[in-house]
């Protein structure tokens, strides 16, 4: 069934032209979602949505205005289009859109669509998990295991001609354990997710997933507090794309860009990493989570190098800003759903691999923190300051992986700790997560190898002098 | 009754469910955003949905959509009966007794929605020329915006619960620039009210310029132990951390850090928490919770001692206790259990006179990295910015910190609570005043 009539599409874009807009943008998206959740061992809750609207863009002299609206009736949608001609504003401003060019890549394969497998696979598939990870002895007290699934159709009009649709299906699974020891409680979590059916779940073991998350918490019972202060940092590849996601990703997306408000800022040929640095942006890789067909402005997705070899080469746009910095679309224009605008957002996001192996760089370093995993992050744009959790880190002492410590974060300046980076490792991985900015969660992945830092601020509670003293 | 939850409801009914509930929301939003002197975006919408939840011997049943055509209600019905069917039974899924709501003023503003777009859009222009003109090295912004909104909730259940609230707010955004050789800081701040008309333009410009310009010529210090002043704006961010501890549902879940500490110490005896579902100018105040219940003000810590948790209908069951009328939830989901207003009681010290009581400490004006908290063990390693505090005054501008300890071992450290209580949204809409702590693990070089 299409998402909507193109000849009712196309009467709302003639509609909302009316007062002489420059531009009309129908996004019309249904998107349809399942839950369900094991706790305490047993099936706590199966639930689903159905979300279905549209958003209509104009842009009028440069200004854009947005509306949008869950009736999809002929009615609805003309009323919409009449009110989004009423409210929208004039700019005097002249402006260009990125041109869309290319035909749209096909969504990715399903096998298995996950709304026709019955709930009761889902369930057992959570209860062998939620089995795997208690089995891991009795300091495992609690055991959360999710499943969810989604499927989002979409369709963009415009008033240049284009129709272009996609259809995104994603599967991911989640545990939690919490350990608990003498009043001690640590937690780990393992989200593995794909942009596939439900046939991901042959390859990725649910139960093994969730013994990993279950040794991590025991393991962290053990951990010592981190130690605080500065220190070269190894950061693994598991999540630890997320340190280049957050700490350079977001300065380099177009929006930033094109109000001066990032470091990168007119930095494009000039050297912003160390020379073993390429990081690239990819929307087109196969089946992962931030893969797309078309992006939601009906831009083709692509393979956008934006480091090379620590040279700066590109930036990420939507339609506007390429328009606004005369540069070709990147298959960047994203948005959380129908009631947002798009805006320049990442979609799958790696450093490249190089030619170190893990056990090479940890034996180069005499001393600091191996950074296994990563956790959460944050990043100010405007400065570049980050600060990440780790969540599985250990102490390299003369070369060798240490014990393990809890509670430590990184703390650093993402364009300084890309002059920094001083080896980078072979082993590549991607992973799946939600990625917010202006309030709106887009699925994305980050990505990297093994990489050292030179120098890093690790912040924790361990081996820290008593007394004040004088900065 | 509204039509989509009486047909809702009977539908659930005829297809065999014990009994059911209908959330609906609507709302409005308008939101501009400027740049340069001229609007960049404008948004302007209504939006509706409805969640059912339904029991069926004790198993509970969800289902949402935004579509609100008959067959696609009746279907709703239907999936969430469907749902349900997975679920194991459970003596305390129940629908709450109705019980008599009172009436809570103040929540809306009925002018918002006619005052002409255009002096919303000039209050953001002004917004921004203020906040570019007050000092020479913040000409910039980043981000300037005015957003408001009107929100309308229903709430129906088959045991003859009919009731409905709406609330209205609006709010003024500024993230500035302040640039000095080639350093840059960014300086954030809102302002909120129910209606455009109580929002401090000069306010909020002056705080985010000050904000920006402080931090300019920041720098590391040596890593350390030493006192800690909060500033509210950063003590609001712990705080709103600090909420889902609260949360009976994670007690239960052993996913609380206070899970077995009830009537136990938890902080210093200077400190009192509440959390206010009725707080006259509360942004999050409402009439009654996400299931109907009255919503009423909770002391969750008194002078340091742990007096409760929050609870809805099935946490309270379980744990053989009332529901304290916390259930929160959107049409998308499901009540769970989650703070409203969450306050953390002034003291009577002047800030400065906190402030004086330290000789070599850091004050902390902005947190960063407040996801990286482990709720469960409470440790956290926070990025921090503020200023050095020497003799008991503030001194040079201080960045790219971490500090770093454990959430209930901040709450007993507190020695000094001031008078200034301020509110920000941080998971529920939290307030905090001016706090000292005696000691943290500060790391930098």
């Amino acid at each position: 069934m299409p998402l909507l009539d193109p000849s009712l599409a196309d009467a709302v874009i003639r509609r909302a032209l009316r007062s002489g807009a420059d531009f009309a943008e129908l996004f019309v998206e249904r998107k349809r979602n399942q839950a369900v959740t094991v706790e305490e061992s047993q099936v706590q809750r199966v639930s689903s949505g159905n979300d279905r609207g549209a958003g209509l863009r104009i842009i009028h002299g440069g200004v854009v205005s947005y509306i949008y609206t869950e009736d999809l009736s002929d009615t609805g949608l003309l009323k919409t289009a009449e009110v989004a001609a009423s409210v929208g504003r004039r700019g005097g401003g002249r402006f260009a859109l990125g041109q869309v060019v290319d035909t749209p890549h096909p969504p990715q394969e399903v096998e298995l669509d996950p709304g026709g497998v019955d709930v009761e696979a889902k369930v057992e598939l959570l209860l062998e998990a939620d089995q795997a990870a208690r089995e891991k002895g009795g300091e495992i007290r609690q055991v959360a295991v999710g499943y969810g699934e989604s499927r989002q159709e979409v369709l963009v009009v415009n008033s240049e001609g284009v129709q272009h649709q996609d259809a995104r299906t994603r599967v991911r699974l989640m545990v939690q354990a919490v350990a608990e020891r003498n009043g001690e409680i640590q937690t780990a979590m393992e989200a593995p997710g794909a942009q596939r059916g439900f046939e991901f779940f042959d390859e990725a073991s649910a139960a093994e997933y969730a013994r990993m998350a279950a040794e991590r918490a025991l393991m962290l019972l053990d951990a010592a507090p981190s130690p605080a202060g500065t220190m070269p940092v190894v950061v693994g590849n598991e999540f630890g794309g997320v340190l280049f996601h957050e700490a350079c990703g977001h300065g380099l997306e177009a929006d930033f860009v094109s109000k001066g408000s990032t470091v990168f800022t007119g930095k494009v040929g000039q050297t912003v990493a160390s020379p073993i640095v390429t990081a690239i942006d990819d929307g087109t890789l196969k089946a992962r989570w931030g893969t797309l067909g078309v992006d939601d402005e009906g831009v083709p997705t692509r393979r956008t190098v934006l480091i090379q070899d620590g040279v700066l080469v590109s930036y990420m746009f939507d339609r506007l800003r390429a328009g606004q910095l005369a540069h070709p679309v990147t298959g960047n224009g994203r948005r959380q759903s129908y009631q947002h605008l798009p805006i320049p957002r990442m979609t799958n996001t790696f450093i490249a691999p190089g030619a170190h192996s893990v056990e090479d760089i940890i034996a180069a370093t005499p001393r600091g923190l191996y950074a296994r995993k990563l956790g959460a992050g944050q990043v100010d744009v405007v400065t570049g300051d980050f600060v990440f959790a780790v969540t599985e880190g250990y102490l390299i002492e003369a070369g060798r992986v240490g014990r393990l410590v809890r509670g430590a974060t990184i703390v650093g300046n993402g364009p300084r700790a890309l002059h920094r980076i001083d080896m980078v490792g072979n082993d590549l991985k991607l992973a799946p997560g939600t990625c917010g900015k202006d309030g709106q969660g887009v699925p994305v992945s980050v990505g990297q190898p093994t990489i050292r830092i030179s120098e890093l601020t690790v912040g924790g509670t361990g081996v820290v002098p008593a007394g004040a003293m004088r900065p | 009754m509204n039509p989509i939850a009486e047909r809702l409801l009977s539908r659930a009914r005829a297809q065999g469910a014990d009994a059911a509930e209908a959330y609906l929301s609507r709302g409005t939003e308008f939101t501009v955003k400027v740049f340069n002197g001229e609007i960049e975006s404008l948004v302007s919408a209504a939006s509706r949905g409805v969640g059912l939840r339904t029991f069926s011997e004790h198993r509970v049943g969800f289902a949402y959509t935004s579509d609100t055509d008959a067959d696609a209600l009746d279907a709703l019905a239907d999936e969430a009966l469907r749902n349900g069917r997975y679920n194991h039974a459970e003596e305390a899924n129940v629908l709450p007794e109705p019980e008599v709501i009172e009436e809570l003023s103040g929540l809306y503003a009925p002018d918002l929605g006619s005052i002409d777009p255009q002096r919303k859009v000039e209050f953001a222009l002004e917004m921004e020329r203020v906040a570019t003109s007050l000092d020479p090295r913040v000409r910039r912004v980043s981000d300037v915006v005015y957003s408001d909104g009107a929100g309308h909730v229903e709430l129906a259940n088959t045991r003859g619960l009919d009731v409905g609230f709406e609330r209205t707010v609006a709010y003024g955004v500024i993230d500035a620039i302040a640039e000095q050789d080639s350093e840059r800081q960014s300086g954030f701040a809102f302002t909120y009210s129910r209606d455009l008309d109580g929002l401090d333009l000069a306010g909020v410009a002056r705080e985010a310029v000050d904000n920006a310009v402080g931090l300019l010529g920041g720098r590391r210090v040596r890593t350390a132990r030493v006192p800690v002043v909060l500033h509210p704006d950063a003590g609001t961010m712990i705080l709103g951390v600090m909420g889902s501890s609260f949360s009976g549902e994670a007690v239960l879940k052993r996913r609380s850090l206070l899970a077995g500490k009830l009537g136990q110490p938890v902080a210093a005896p200077a400190v009192t928490i509440v959390d206010d579902a009725r707080l006259p100018g509360g942004l999050a105040s409402r009439p009654f919770d996400g299931e109907g219940v009255p919503a009423r003000r909770i002391e969750l810590v008194k002078d340091g001692m742990l007096l409760g948790y929050l609870q809805n209908t099935y946490t309270a069951r379980r744990s053989g206790g009332q529901s304290t009328g916390s259930a929160v939830r959107s049409y998308k989901s499901v009540p769970e259990v989650g703070v409203t207003n969450l306050v953390l009681q002034p003291g009577t010290q002047k800030r400065d006179d906190i402030i004086g009581r330290v000789d070599d400490g850091l004050h902390v004006e902005q947190l960063h990295g407040l996801n990286t908290v482990n709720p469960v063990s409470g440790e956290f390693s926070f990025g921090v910015s503020g200023h050095w505090i020497r003799d008991g005054r503030l001194a040079e501008p201080v960045r790219e910190m971490t500090v770093a300890g454990n959430l209930i071992g901040v709450l007993k450290l507190i020695v000094g609570v001031a008078d200034d209580l301020r509110f920000r949204f941080a998971g529920g809409f939290c307030g905090c005043p001016t706090v000292l702590i005696e000691e943290l693990a500060i790391g930098g070089d």
